[in-house]
C-alpha cells in the first residue's frame, strides 16, 4: 500500500518523494519522461534576477522580502527554505555529488555560461565550483574541435571583455573519442576510460601555462565524475572545472542518477513513461489516478497525491490555439491570461519576460492547490515545482531553488498531514543507509 | 561622394529585381543592383513557395494564367534545383458547390494548362490525409519554389554576366535633373547600411522594381504611383502534411491553397489592404482563418504543430483601381513614366508574382532597350542558372548525403539537416551581415526549434571564422574595408543547400575573406536571429510549440544567460529593422527604449 503518490520525477518530484520517504512515508513516483535537468546548467540557482531582469542579485537571502506575497519563496518562508538547501546539500554529500557555495556563504557568485556571459549561481555541483569569477587567476577555457556545443574562443573572449584574463584552446576530438557524432552524454562516458584521460590530461599540461585554471566542457564523466575530474586535474597540474552545456546536460543527468539511487536506497520506485491521463476524485479528495502505458491504462491508488508535472517546460501545462491553457492532470484553476494576444511581449528577450509564464498554480502555505474561491482544492493533493504560480523561474534563474524548497516543503507538509503531524523532518547523513559511500569533500 | 556609373541601377533585390538584373546583363549592358536588405528580404521571401501553373487565374485573370503557365515551363528548365515537382490539385469540398468546377476545368483547357480529372481514389491514394468528402480532384502542373535560393542563383547568374549586386544598400532618393516637362531620373543616392557609406549610382536606365515599396521610391522621384499593398498571411506547418499542391477549386479567396516546401506545408494566405509595405504584424483572427479553411482541405490540420506564422506584402498595381487587393489583378504591370508622367530614364515594374518574375524581367528590358536603342534579345529563357545539374529538389536529397558520406557529427541545425561546412561555405561565398542571411542561404533555424540550438553554434562557427579572416595579431574588431560586400567577386550559391559538396570545399580556399563575414559582434548576432525567429513565432506560440519555445527560453536566459552579454545591448545592422517589424508603432517605443535600458544596466 502507498502512502504518497508523486507525478513527475523532476527535481521538485524527486525532492518531494525524498523528503516524504525520509518522513517515513511509503512512496511511488510516476514520471512521463526525463526530466527537465537534462537540459539545464545543473547549478542550485536560488534567485539570480528579480524583475526587471538586468542587475544580478548579490544576497538574495535580503532579496526574499522584496519579492512578491505569492511567490513560493514568501510562501515557503526563509526557515523552510534553508532546511531544504541544508536537505539538498546532506543528498548531495551522500550521493557522492558535493555541492558547493561560493567564497562567500550565503551570497550569490558568478560561473561563466557556455558562451561567456555570467551566470549568478547558489551552490554549484564540486566540478563547476572553481569556475567562481570572484577569483581573479586567469583561465584556460578548452574544447574540441569536432564537439558542436561548446566554443572556448567566444567564450573567451566574451570573459575577457568582462575584465576575465582568458585565453582559448581548441584540442582535437580524436584525444577523447573516435566517433564522428558523440554528443555531451557520449563524451562523458568515453572520458571515463583510463587512456582517454592519460591523452586529455597529456594535452592539457601541453597547453596550460602556470596559474592558469582550466574551463572544459561538462563532460567529464558521468558516475565517476569526481575520479575523472581530479585525474585530469592532477595530469595537467592545475584547477580543472567544467562550463555546462547545451542539453543534453552532463550534470543535470548526474543529479538525476544521484537522487533516484538515494530514493532507491529509501525502496522509493520512480516509474518512468506513465503519464497520468486519468483522475478520480470525489468528496474533495482524489482517489486514483490513471497512467498510459504501452498496453493499457494503470491505476494507482493512494492515501495523498503530490502534483510536480512543471509548468509549460515540463508539461504540466497544455494550451491551443484557441487561447485555452490549462493544468494537464487535475484541470486546477491556472491565473493565465486566457487570451493567447497577452501572453507574449515583442522582443523575446524582454527584460519583464513573457507574461504566459508567469502563472500557474495558487497553493496555501502548506503547498496544496487552491481553489478559485481561495479554499483547498483536494484534502489529499499537494503541489511543488515549475507548476506554481507567482513566478518565472528561467526569468529570475531560481528554476531548481524552487523546485527544491518546494518539493521540500510540499513533501513535509503531505508526510506531516498523513502521520499526523508526528513525524519530525531531519535529514541528517545518519539517516542514509550504512553502505552509502562517503563522498570525499573537495577543497 | 563616390560616384559609379552603370548602364542600368536594378532598385530591389528580390525576385523581379535580379531577374532584371540578369536580363540586363545577358545583354551585355553594365548593371548595379541595390537591395537594401538581403536579397529576398521583402516579398519574395515572404511568400508561400507556389510555382503557379495557372490554374487559380484561369477563370478570373486568364491573362495572368497564361502567364503562369509559359513561365512555369520555363522555370522549370532554367531554375530547376530551386523547384520542386510536387504537381498540383485542384479540389472540390463539400462548400464548393455550383459550375465553378466545370468553368475551371473549360479556362485551364482553352489556356493551354495541363487539368486532368482524378478518379478520387487516386487523389486519396497520392494524399491520404485530404478530407473525404471532397467530390472531385484536378490534376495541374502546379510545384513548389525555394524563392531564396531561386533569387540568390539568379543574383549569381548576373554576377557572373557582369553585374553588381549591392545587398544592405538603400537608396537614399533618386537623382532627378532637368526642369519641367523634360526630367530626367539619371540614378539614385545609395547608402551601405552597414559601413554607413554613400555614393552615387549614375545611370542611364533606372529599373524600380522595390515591390510593395515601388510606390515610395517612385513618390521621391516625384511621381505618383499607387501600388495596392495587399498583406498575405500564411502559416507553416511542422510537417509536410501533402505532398503535393492543394488548391480549392474555386474563385481565389483567403486560406485556400496548402503547399509542400521542403520540410513544411505552408497555408496561404490573407488578401488584406494595408497602408504601409513596413506593417507586418500578423492578427489572430488571420493564423485562426488559416487554420479554419486548411481543416477544409485536411480535416485536423488545426490541431497539428504550426511552426510559424508570417506576411508578405503583394506589390499589387492597377491603373484607377479602388476595390479589395484579392480583386486586383495579379498580371504584370511595367510604368513607362516616361510616357506616363515625362520623367524619362525610369521605369518601375510591379504586379505579377514569383511565377512570372522572368517574363517581368524581360518585358522590363525590352522596353529599357528600346528606351536606350539598344537591339539585343533577351536571352534569359534559354540561359541556365548555375546548379541546375542538381535536378529538381527532392525532399530526402540532405538526409541522404549526410547518410552517405556519415555528416551526422558536423550538423549544426539538426532540424534542417545543415552542416558545419555548409554554413562556413553560405557564410564565405556570400556577403553576410546577419544569422538570418545564413537562414535564407541554408535554411539554418527554420525546423522544429526555430534557432534553439543553432543560433548559439552559429554564432561560435561564425566567430571562429571571423577569428581566422583576422590578420595575426590584430584586435578584434574587423577593419573598416570589411563591411563593404566585395561585389566584384561573383556569388556562388549554387552547391550550398548540398551537404557532400560543401565538405569536398572546406580548406580549398585560401583564408576567409573579411568582406564577406558579418562585421557585427557574435553576441548581437545571436540576439537579432533570436528577435527575428521570435517575431514569426508570437502568433502561433501554443500547445507542443509553445513547450519548444521554453526549452528555448531555458537555454538563452538560463544556461547561457544571453542578455547579459557584454554589449548585448548595442544597435546593429538589423536592431530598427526588428524593432519597426515586430511592433505596432505604439509599442514601438518601448522596445527601442527597453533595448536602450538593458544597454546601461547589463552587469554592476
Amino acid at each position: 500500500m502507498i502512502d504518497l503518490i508523486v507525478i513527475g520525477a523532476g527535481l521538485a518530484g524527486l525532492t518531494a518523494a525524498l523528503t516524504a520517504a525520509e518522513a517515513g512515508l511509503r512512496v511511488k513516483v510516476v514520471g512521463k519522461g526525463l526530466n527537465a535537468l537534462h537540459w539545464s546548467a545543473a547549478t542550485l540557482d536560488l534567485l539570480g534576477y528579480t524583475p526587471p531582469r538586468r542587475a544580478p542579485v548579490r544576497e538574495p537571502w535580503t532579496t526574499l522580502p522584496h519579492l512578491s506575497l505569492t511567490h513560493p519563496y514568501q510562501i515557503a518562508g526563509e526557515l523552510r527554505m534553508r532546511a531544504a538547501l541544508q536537505r539538498f546539500l546532506n543528498w548531495s554529500q551522500a550521493g557522492g555529488l558535493p555541492y558547493l557555495p561560493g567564497a562567500v556563504e550565503g551570497e550569490n557568485f558568478m560561473l561563466p555560461s557556455p558562451i561567456g556571459a555570467m551566470r549568478p549561481v547558489y551552490l554549484a555541483p564540486y566540478g563547476q565550483r572553481e569556475g567562481d569569477l570572484s577569483s581573479q587567476q586567469p583561465l584556460l577555457i578548452v574544447g574540441f574541435d569536432r564537439m558542436r556545443d561548446f566554443y572556448p574562443h567566444l567564450l573567451a573572449e566574451h570573459l575577457n571583455k568582462q575584465g576575465h584574463s582568458t585565453r582559448a584552446v581548441v584540442l582535437s576530438s580524436s584525444l577523447i573519442t573516435q566517433r564522428s557524432d558523440a554528443n555531451t552524454v557520449q563524451l562523458a562516458a568515453e572520458l571515463e576510460r583510463r587512456e582517454h584521460q592519460i591523452a586529455l590530461g597529456g594535452a592539457l599540461k601541453s597547453a596550460v601555462r602556470p596559474g592558469e585554471r582550466i574551463g572544459l566542457p561538462a563532460i567529464l564523466g558521468l558516475d565517476e565524475h569526481t575520479k575523472t575530474l581530479e585525474a585530469l586535474a592532477a595530469a595537467a597540474g592545475a584547477p580543472v572545472f567544467e562550463i555546462p552545456t547545451l542539453p543534453p546536460s552532463v550534470p543535470g543527468l548526474r543529479l538525476t542518477t544521484v537522487l533516484r539511487s538515494l530514493l532507491a536506497r529509501r525502496h522509493v520506485r520512480v516509474e518512468i513513461g506513465m503519464e497520468v491521463v486519468g483522475v478520480q476524485v470525489e468528496d474533495g479528495v482524489v482517489r486514483w489516478v490513471e497512467t498510459a502505458t504501452s498496453s493499457r491504462p494503470l491505476r494507482h491508488t493512494a492515501s495523498a497525491f503530490l502534483l510536480a508535472t512543471g509548468g509549460v517546460l515540463g508539461g504540466g501545462f497544455q494550451s491551443d490555439h484557441q487561447g485555452r491553457f490549462w493544468e494537464t492532470v487535475f484541470d486546477l484553476p491556472l491565473n493565465v491570461p486566457q487570451d493567447r494576444s497577452q501572453w507574449f511581449r515583442p522582443l523575446f528577450l524582454d527584460a519583464e519576460g513573457q507574461p504566459v509564464f508567469h502563472g500557474g498554480v495558487a497553493v496555501d502555505n502548506q503547498f496544496q492547490p487552491l481553489d478559485s474561491k481561495g479554499g483547498v482544492m483536494y484534502r489529499n493533493l499537494w503541489a511543488a515545482g515549475g507548476l506554481l504560480a507567482g513566478t518565472d523561474p528561467l526569468q529570475e534563474h531560481s528554476l531548481e531553488g524552487i523546485a527544491l524548497v518546494s518539493g521540500a516543503a510540499a513533501g513535509e507538509a503531505a508526510a506531516a498531514a498523513l502521520t499526523g503531524g508526528r513525524q519530525t523532518n531531519e535529514a541528517a547523513p545518519a539517516d542514509i543507509p550504512a553502505g552509502a559511500s562517503a563522498a570525499k569533500t573537495p577543497q | 561622394m563616390q560616384l559609379v556609373e552603370t548602364d542600368i541601377l536594378v532598385i530591389g533585390g528580390g525576385s523581379t529585381g535580379t531577374g532584371v538584373a540578369w536580363d540586363a546583363a545577358l545583354r551585355g549592358l553594365r548593371v548595379v543592383l541595390v537591395e537594401k536588405r538581403d536579397l529576398t528580404h521583402g516579398t519574395t521571401g515572404r511568400y508561400h513557395g507556389l510555382l503557379h501553373s495557372g490554374g487559380r487565374y484561369a477563370v478570373k485573370d486568364p491573362q495572368s494564367a497564361v502567364e503562369c503557365i509559359e513561365e512555369n515551363r520555363i522555370l522549370r528548365r532554367t531554375h530547376a534545383h530551386c523547384i520542386e515537382d510536387t504537381g498540383g490539385l485542384f479540389v472540390v469540398t463539400p462548400e464548393d458547390e455550383g459550375e465553378y468546377p466545370e468553368r475551371f476545368k473549360a479556362a485551364c483547357l482553352k489556356v493551354g494548362i495541363p487539368c486532368e480529372e482524378l478518379p478520387l481514389a487516386e487523389a486519396f491514394r497520392r494524399e491520404p490525409m485530404l478530407n473525404r468528402r471532397i467530390s472531385r480532384v484536378f490534376a495541374v502542373p502546379d510545384g513548389s519554389a525555394d524563392s531564396f535560393l531561386s533569387t540568390h542563383a539568379t543574383a549569381q547568374a548576373a554576377s557572373q554576366a557582369g553585374a553588381k549586386v549591392l545587398i544592405y544598400h538603400e537608396v537614399i532618393h533618386p537623382v532627378v535633373e532637368g526642369g519641367d516637362g523634360d526630367r530626367r531620373v539619371v540614378g539614385a543616392v545609395v547608402r551601405n547600411m552597414v559601413s554607413g557609406e554613400e555614393f552615387t549610382v549614375r545611370a542611364a536606365m533606372t529599373i524600380n522594381a522595390a515591390g510593395a515599396w515601388a510606390g515610395k521610391l517612385a513618390a521621391a522621384a516625384g511621381i505618383e504611383v499607387k501600388i495596392i499593398p495587399g498583406k498575405g498571411t500564411m502559416v507553416a506547418m511542422n510537417h509536410r502534411i501533402v505532398n503535393t499542391v492543394i488548391n480549392r477549386c474555386k474563385m481565389p479567396s483567403d486560406g485556400d491553397i496548402i503547399v509542400p516546401v521542403h520540410t513544411v506545408a505552408v497555408i496561404g494566405t490573407t488578401d488584406e489592404k494595408v497602408t504601409d509595405p513596413e506593417l507586418l504584424r500578423i492578427e489572430p483572427w488571420e493564423v485562426q482563418l488559416m487554420l479554419d479553411e486548411g481543416d477544409k482541405l485536411v480535416p485536423g490540420i488545426s490541431r497539428a504543430r504550426v511552426l510559424r506564422a508570417w506576411a508578405g506584402v503583394r506589390p499589387l498595381y492597377q491603373e484607377g483601381f479602388s476595390g479589395q487587393s484579392r480583386d486586383a489583378t495579379r498580371s504584370l504591370t511595367l510604368l513607362d513614366h516616361q510616357e506616363r508622367d515625362g520623367v524619362s530614364g525610369f521605369l518601375t515594374i510591379t504586379g505579377g508574382k514569383w511565377t512570372t518574375f522572368r517574363l517581368m524581367a524581360e518585358t522590363t528590358m525590352d522596353m529599357a532597350c528600346k528606351q536606350l536603342g539598344v537591339t539585343r534579345p533577351c536571352k534569359t529563357a534559354d540561359t541556365f542558372v548555375p546548379g541546375i545539374e542538381q535536378g529538381h529538389y527532392w525532399l530526402g536529397h540532405r538526409l541522404h548525403e549526410i547518410e552517405e558520406h556519415r555528416l551526422q557529427g558536423s550538423l549544426v541545425c539538426e532540424c534542417e539537416l545543415v552542416t558545419r561546412s555548409m554554413l562556413e561555405q553560405a557564410a564565405l561565398k556570400n556577403p553576410t551581415v546577419t544569422l538570418d542571411d545564413l537562414r535564407r542561404d541554408v535554411r539554418l533555424g527554420m525546423g522544429p526549434c526555430q534557432g534553439g540550438f543553432c543560433t548559439y553554434r552559429a554564432a561560435g562557427i561564425l566567430h571562429e571564422l571571423q577569428l581566422a579572416a583576422e590578420p595575426a595579431g590584430t584586435a578584434a574588431s574587423l577593419p573598416a574595408h570589411a563591411v563593404t560586400p566585395a561585389a566584384e567577386e561573383p556569388w556562388d550559391v549554387a552547391y550550398l543547400q548540398s551537404p557532400s559538396h560543401s565538405r569536398q570545399e572546406v580548406g580549398s580556399q585560401s583564408a576567409p575573406a573579411a568582406a564577406r563575414l558579418p562585421a557585427a559582434s557574435p553576441a548581437l548576432l545571436l540576439r537579432d536571429f533570436l528577435q527575428e525567429r521570435w517575431r514569426g513565432l508570437t502568433p502561433i506560440l501554443w500547445g507542443q510549440q509553445l513547450k519548444q519555445e521554453r526549452l528555448d527560453e531555458l537555454i538563452y536566459l538560463s544556461v547561457l544567460n544571453a542578455d547579459h552579454l557584454p554589449n548585448a545591448g548595442d544597435s546593429s545592422p538589423l536592431t530598427e529593422f526588428w524593432q519597426f517589424d515586430t511592433t505596432p508603432a505604439e509599442a514601438h517605443k518601448t522596445a527601442s527604449e527597453t533595448a536602450t535600458q538593458t544597454a546601461g544596466e547589463v552587469q554592476p
